[in-house]
């Protein structure tokens, strides 16, 4: 459609907003409500403009202008918000004239009358759209005389964000937010006209996704509390980069200054996570700053830890390596490391001539799909999805991805400006169409709140599942081969295994073969066995949907696909532990478990490579400092197959050093030049390897397809089904760092040890209680907390990275009330 | 929400309501019940608690905080409690015209109380309201779910005197115009002076 | 006409002769709510002659050539707009009766309801079966207590006895009707504010497009009509378009009911053909204003008000007049604003209304109009006012003129413009001397 803006002409596909239009063409309307990704609703009316359009008669023709000829203008007798219009074939479009000027003007003192105007004190000073707008729109001054509206100016809404009542433009966009991109309406406006205001009365705002409302607030109303008063916008770095907290590979803006990070913030990239990202990738980097960070590396000297050079360091590593044959030496990095890591990895172990080489945590069945692989595109436009897991907890931004796909809007082409402003096809209140949707899983997971149907089948019989579910789906083959052919017929044990109706069974399978575009979502408890695996990918295949696999880690798909492996399953990560004379591990502490560390002292060496002088660090010969996740460049690959960007922030980390680091420091102590010795040699392999240039990546990252038979992959573990009486789930928090993380450590009260009500009253505990368990192993710290969610005779707890999701045993004996109480922030 | 563990829910013991007030609308406009059920809360114990906001809410699958949003929007539901006797007086424009404004400072004297304030013993409380649609037989008080309308000095004293009695007085008709109780014969000698005849 | 005779019963317009009353023929008539009562005097012959002897489309053609204009203030035509309604699709569709009644000044919903609820009702019948709907619900503020009773033993009464239901009156036509009771909110008599509010969201209006036939309550095809705009139906199918379209005016047909309040001797509802002159209601029906009168609003609180002159009382009520001369014909509310009432007083008690009222939404209402003008009035009212505090406050108000979401901003900004251009003298004597011009403070008689 042929729009005029100004003095611009452009065409437009039908239904543009014209606000887009407007900058399309290059020109500006100050808005605030409008918000990318959100529905538009019109409530600021900063984006008024003058519209108008020609009109056709009775007959179909324009009516002309009789002076020029030209179809005549008719214009709207008000000014229009151009958000909420839409573009009308020959429409005009002034923004520019003395009459729109006003209104601006008028609006920009209407909002401001209530406003406290406290910018030099306000950590949004400097990048608020309200300051901005107001200089660009404004006349600069104030007709209202009277006292402002005088609010709460620090209102914690959670432990994680304040609210400053008074600054609070009504936007709408938080409130929006919460309604339309979760589906959790925690935050609402309460009361109406001059006295609206936003609250909640929920206890703190329970939602994984909260801290995006700091990112989409035009002013300093909500602030993000670990960052507040900590510095001026303008005195930020903005490093650009991929939230490695999980597989999703969120794109983030790492805020730093003076060295420390600062905050983190949601980046866009329309293929992953828009513009959100989870509070656990969010507000999860305080450990980075933790006091107790190792800043150089340390040598054991008489029994003793004690700080030496690099070069020291790798001296001693090398001597000491030296006196041992090569395919003793384990090699193990943890799933979060970079491709270049990775490479670098290989390298080493290649020059060492050692098999010994893994990853970990390593789920016993692939990461990467073998037929079928689904997108989160694919996932955000899908009319059936089953999910086995806990998405929420494994991959939040999928999470959000389901939600569009119940929204039922494809994403908005882009723009010359970027994403669309106001997609009209968005509306406000909407609909999520849970029927698409079905949530399997041993306990309640968060996502069965927006599940049509929902299953709780028993912890470990995930392959139970898929077999009764493909027994289904080869029944209903036979009927529609044969209407004589007899209904579905499962045994007792199988009925049990679906944990739903065989009638909601039958309806969940109908509905993905039915379905255009169906997604399986896989997640961690069926990658913890092969068979588990096998049967959902049989199943996916039967009913024709393609699959998403939930790895464990940020980079589990990369390396597995790099084959960061071992060459033997003796070698696999267990097996190296156990059997491994000498041994570098990256940022895995297995000493944890105390039977694990008498082994690991008597090891004839002993390498760590961590942020943390961990149980693990504690005996080993020498430690290394590590780059944290936010200081290192490189490569990722998630959960799609997706190669995204790492960009480290300027964090001053010490000496830290990355994988990459070690392996060079260690090859020119060998005198070697390893191909992993630099971030540029190890994306010489990578090109050649994937075909695909790591430094070239564009900003929505690249989509990488192997071509042909992937590498044969050697198992991690003996594919039985193991039993248990804890089962440890998939985290949001990483727990192996919550305790550095005060905010995020007040916020979620701990790691949490959820028990079945019941259960909990036979083992006299209490909600909220602290306690201690051995879990395989392990010793466990954690907060009891009463849920009816979990089966009885269950209990779960978060994953570590030693302790990877699935069934394990706990010694009830051990449990004990922790007298250490935990220390609880805030 | 604290408090939703001590107070048993209100909705308990009254299924046959709570089925009657759900099954007005449709399962998939659930939601709607919100405003009925508010209403019912209302009534009953004259204010909705925070322990009530959220039992709604998970009666009609809403959050508290929205359930909160919802109720605060509208006049006629309060988070503190109002008297037992909730004195509604018009304040807008018609009524304002026929003395409300007088009305209401005569109510102020008479109980103690203002705009927003339940008296001591939590029989009375005052609010003044916005108009009530009884422009035409103003100044009006509503009582609780009653409109009293023609609110003369006499009526207002007969009025209160009646409720602290706890004497609830049937409203008196107070209409106008094609739905008066006036004066016919008035009314007619008025017409037939106007002159005119045919019907149009 | 025979419920006259007894002197006790109401006395209306009906006695008259010039006038026929049809839709308050039974207002005013004690027990006339009950079904038996209605069904004694001709009730629901319309709908069954609707259900029975036309279709559907025949009966919007009926309503479309009776030329009816909604009733509850804008004045759309009631034809066209069922005519919006998407072919049968097999998703439910829905009727909404507005029976919101908020606007000062307007109170003729509320007496349709109390005493004559089953006119409504056979209202609703004939319009659900012309948009071929089978859902009907009304939104009554949440005030009308009586109201709200009377309907729901109304509708009651009409389910019993096979009137509504699966069946309406014997037909294959399926209504049922739920009354929907508001909670005090005037927002939600805008059309996509009361369908945000029945569908338990918070009252603010909503976006259009969608429109309501489109995606209304609950995303499904929706008409949304005044409760008096159904009434009138039932008469017209009863009797016929050329009958209503024989009275008012060239773009305003039918009766219609008037209401007057404010100082004058007869305050009320009184049903007259459309384009009757303000004159003759305020002196011939409603007994002329008592006291001297300066000026008064046409039709509700939200309708720009005229001073007392004989070219505007004169002027027909019709919807057409109105809107060309800087008016509205609004809901008929006609308020008769005495002399002695200070202009200044009483537009802050219209603002400080509209003030209350705002939704929140959008910035001009509730920054300008729930904000930052009553305190301009509250000032002016204290002596402090300025000469440039009018300038500010007309160059404010034309700011919210024609920007905000919905028309509420407007319905309060232009009153007070109109007050400017007509009584600016009385803003300017309060801000020149500190005092108003009247001062009078004893509106309460007896
Ligand atoms: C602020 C505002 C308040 C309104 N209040 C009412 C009302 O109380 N009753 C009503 O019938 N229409 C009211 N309307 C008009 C409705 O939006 C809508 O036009 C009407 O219900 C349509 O019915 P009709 O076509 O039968 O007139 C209001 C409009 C606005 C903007
Ligand atoms: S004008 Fe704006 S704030 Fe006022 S009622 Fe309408 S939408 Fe709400
Ligand atoms: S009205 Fe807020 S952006 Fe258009
Ligand atoms: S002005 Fe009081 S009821 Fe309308």
């Amino acid at each position: 459609m042929k729009v005029t803006i100004n003095d611009v002409s452009m065409d437009f596909a039908p239904g543009t907003s014209v606000i887009d239009a407007v900058f399309a063409a290059g020109y500006d309307v100050p808005y605030f409500c409008s918000q990318e990704y959100m529905s538009p609703i019109g409530a600021c009316r900063m984006c008024l403009a003058r519209v108008g359009a020609p009109r056709k008669d009775r007959e179909g023709n324009w009516i002309l202008d009789e002076e020029t000829g030209e179809p005549k203008i008719f214009y709207f007798p008000n000014m229009m918000a151009t958000c909420t219009t839409q573009v009308m074939e020959g429409m005009v479009v002034d923004t520019l004239s003395d009459d729109v000027k006003r209104v601006q003007n008028g609006m920009v003192e209407f909002t401001l009358i209530n406003h406290p105007l406290d910018c030099p004190v306000c950590d949004k000073g400097g990048a608020c759209e309200l300051q901005d707008r107001a200089y660009e729109y404004g006349t600069g001054e104030s007709r209202f005389v009277f006292d402002k509206r005088h609010q709460e100016k620090h209102h914690p809404l959670s432990e994680v964000i304040t609210l400053d009542r008074e600054r609070c433009i009504h936007c709408k966009r938080c409130v929006r937010y919460f309604e339309e991109v979760p589906g959790d309406g925690v935050l609402d406006f309460i009361e109406r006209g001059g006295h609206t205001y936003i609250g909640t009365l929920e206890d703190g705002l329970p939602s994984n996704f909260t801290g995006n409302i700091t990112d989409i607030c035009p002013v300093g109303a909500l602030l993000d509390t670990t960052s507040r008063f900590r510095g001026r916008n303008w005195e930020y770095d903005h490093t650009r980069s991929t939230g490695m907290d999980d597989a999703g590979g969120s794109a983030i803006v790492i805020d730093a200054r003076t060295g420390r990070i600062e905050r983190i913030k949601g980046a866009l990239n329309p293929e992953v996570n828009k513009t959100w990202i989870d509070d656990g990738t969010r507000f999860g980097h305080e450990y980075v700053d933790a006091d107790d960070r190792l800043r150089s590396p340390l040598v054991r000297k008489d029994g003793e830890l004690v700080p030496a050079t690099w070069e020291e360091a790798a001296q001693v590593v090398r001597d000491r390596l030296g006196g041992l044959s090569g395919k003793d030496i384990g090699i193990a990095l943890r799933a979060d490391a970079t491709l270049e890591e990775g490479v670098a990895a290989k390298a080493l172990a290649e020059a060492l001539g050692t098999g010994q080489l893994d990853h970990a945590p390593r789920p016993a069945a692939s990461v990467v799909p073998q037929q079928a692989p689904a997108t989160l595109t694919d996932l955000a436009t899908a009319d059936a999805i089953f999910v086995v897991g806990d998405v929420t907890e494994e991959v939040p931004i999928a999470d959000l991805r389901i939600k569009d796909a119940l929204k039922g809007v494809t994403p908005p082409e882009m723009m010359a400006h970027g994403v669309p402003i106001a997609d009209l096809r968005l509306k406000e209140h909407p609909v999520f169409h849970r029927e698409r949707l079905s949530v399997a899983a041993p306990y309640r997971v968060d996502l069965m709140k927006h599940a049509g149907r929902t299953a709780s089948y028993p912890a470990g019989g995930e392959a139970a599942l898929f077999a009764a579910l493909q027994a289904i789906a080869e029944a209903q083959d036979a009927k529609a081969e044969d209407a004589e052919a007899a209904a579905v017929q499962l045994d007792d044990g199988q009925r049990a295994a679906l944990g739903m109706s065989l009638a909601d069974a039958e309806a969940l399978v109908r509905g993905l073969r039915e379905a255009d575009n169906a997604v399986v979502v896989i997640g961690g408890f069926v990658l913890a066995t092969r068979a588990a695996a096998a049967a959902a990918a049989t199943f996916a295949k039967a009913v024709g949907a393609k699959q998403l696999i939930l790895g464990p880690m940020a980079n589990s798909y990369g390396l597995e696909l790099l084959h960061v492996g071992p060459s033997h399953d003796r070698y696999a990560y267990p097996g190296m532990l156990e059997g491994a004379r000498a041994l570098i591990l990256s940022n895995l502490d297995p000493a944890q478990d105390p039977d694990v560390r008498a082994t690991l002292e008597q090891k004839d060496f002993l390498v760590v490579h961590d942020l943390f002088l961990t149980e693990t660090a504690k005996i080993a010969d020498v430690v290394l400092p590590a780059r944290s996740v936010y200081e290192r460049d490189g490569t990722t690959v998630n959960l799609e197959g997706r190669f995204l960007p790492l960009q480290a922030a300027p964090v001053d980390a010490g000496e830290s050093e990355d994988f990459v680091g070690v392996v060079g420091a260690l090859g020119d102590a060998l005198g070697q030049r390893l191909e992993g010795r630099s971030v540029r040699s190890a994306r010489r392999v990578l090109r050649k390897r994937f075909e695909l240039d790591p430094a070239e990546l564009g900003p929505s990252g690249e989509l990488y397809r192997p071509k042909g038979r992937p590498a044969p992959r050697v198992s991690i573990r003996s594919d039985e089904a193991v039993g248990g009486n804890v089962l440890v789930t998939p985290s949001m928090l990483r727990v192996e760092y919550l305790e550095r993380n005060p905010h995020l450590l007040a916020l979620s009260g701990g790691s949490r040890l959820r028990v079945n009500p019941a259960d909990a009253a036979q083992h006299g505990l209490g909600d909220g209680e602290a306690v201690s368990l051995r879990v395989g192993g392990v010793v466990r710290r954690a907060r009891v907390r009463l849920d009816a969610g979990v089966p009885a005779g269950l209990m779960l707890l978060p994953t570590l990275p030693e302790q990877p999701v699935g069934l394990a045993h706990a010694d009830l004996a051990t449990l004990t009330r922790d007298e250490r109480e935990l220390e609880v922030a805030g | 929400m604290v408090e939703l563990e001590t107070v048993p829910p209100f909705f308990a013991d009254k299924q046959e309501l709570l089925d009657e007030i759900l099954g007005r609308y449709p399962e998939y406009g659930r939601r709607s019940a919100v405003m009925p059920l508010l209403r019912e809360v209302q009534h009953a114990e004259r204010y909705v608690s925070e322990a009530r906001l959220a039992e709604i809410g998970e009666i009609v699958g809403m959050h508290a905080t929205e359930v909160k949003g919802v109720m605060s929007f509208y006049s006629e539901y309060h988070g503190e409690p109002v008297g037992t006797y909730h004195l509604q007086v018009c304040s807008t424009l018609s009524c304002s015209l026929a003395g409300s404004d007088e009305l209401y400072d005569y109510l102020v004297e008479k109980l103690g109380i203002v705009n927003g304030e339940v008296d001591a013993e939590g029989r009375f409380s005052l609010q003044k309201v916005e108009c009530l649609g009884s422009c035409g037989s103003g100044p009006v008080i509503q009582v609780n779910d009653t409109y009293y309308e023609r609110v003369s000095r006499s009526r207002c004293d007969a009025l209160i005197e009646a409720l602290s009695r706890d004497e609830v007085p049937e409203p008196w008709r107070a209409r106008g115009g094609d739905n008066e109780g006036a004066d016919k014969a008035d009314f007619l000698m008025h017409t037939v002076a106007a002159g005119e005849g045919e019907t149009r | 006409m025979s419920d006259v005779a007894d002197a006790t019963t109401p006395i209306t317009s009906r006695h008259d002769p010039r006038y026929e009353v049809v839709m308050y023929r039974h207002v005013g008539i004690d027990g006339a709510w009950t079904l038996d009562y209605y069904r004694g005097h001709g009730g629901y012959a319309s709908a069954r002659k609707a259900l029975t002897t036309m279709t559907p489309a025949q009966v919007i053609d009926e309503v479309k050539a009776s030329k009816l204009r909604g009733r509850g203030g804008a004045g759309f035509p009631t034809g066209v707009k069922w005519s919006f309604m998407p072919p049968v699709d097999g998703r439910q569709r829905l009727l909404v009766v507005n029976a919101d009644e908020s606007e000062p000044g307007s109170f003729k919903d509320r007496y349709i309801m109390e005493d004559d609820p089953h006119q409504l009702i056979e209202g609703i019948i004939i319009g659900c079966y012309a948009i071929q709907a089978t859902k009907a619900f009304i939104y009554i503020r949440g005030e009308y207590g009586l109201g709200y009773r009377r309907l729901v033993q109304a509708v009651e009464e009409a389910r019993a006895a096979g009137i509504l239901g699966k069946n309406a009156l014997g037909s294959d036509v399926e209504v049922d009707i739920t009354v929907h009771r508001g909670a005090g909110a005037y927002i939600c008599g805008e059309e996509t504010a009361l369908m945000n509010s029945l569908e338990g969201l918070r009252g603010n209006p909503r976006l259009k497009p969608p429109f309501p036939a489109q995606a209304g309550v609950y995303g499904l095809p929706t008409t949304i009509n005044n409760v008096t705009t159904m009434t009138s139906v039932v008469h017209i199918i009863e009797r016929g378009a050329d009958w209503f379209a024989s009275m008012g005016t060239e773009d305003s047909k039918g009766t219609k009911l008037y209401q007057i309040s404010g100082t004058v001797v007869r305050p009320g509802v009184y049903e007259l053909p459309m384009g009757a002159t303000f004159r003759e209601l305020i002196y011939d029906l409603a007994g002329g204003p008592k006291g001297e009168a300066k000026g008064f609003f046409p039709g509700g609180s939200s309708t720009p008000p005229f001073p007392w002159r004989d070219e505007f009382l004169d002027m027909p009520m019709d919807y057409g007049t109105l809107a060309n001369s800087g008016s509205m014909l609004g809901t008929g509310g006609v308020i008769v604003i005495p002399k002695e009432k200070d202009i200044v007083d009483a537009m802050y008690n219209v603002v400080r209304f509209y003030a209350h009222e705002s939704c929140g939404k959008c910035t001009p209402c509730r920054e300008g109009i729930s904000t930052w003008l009553p305190k301009m009035y509250q000032k002016l009212l204290a002596g402090l006012g300025t000469r440039e505090d009018l300038d500010l406050m007309e160059d404010m108000v034309r700011n919210t003129r024609g920007t905000a979401f919905c028309p509420l901003a407007d319905a309060c900004a232009m009153p007070v413009q109109a007050s400017f251009k007509w009584f600016r003298d009385e803003y300017e004597y309060l801000v020149d001397h500190g005092t108003p011009m009247y001062t009078k403070n004893d509106w309460w008689e007896a």
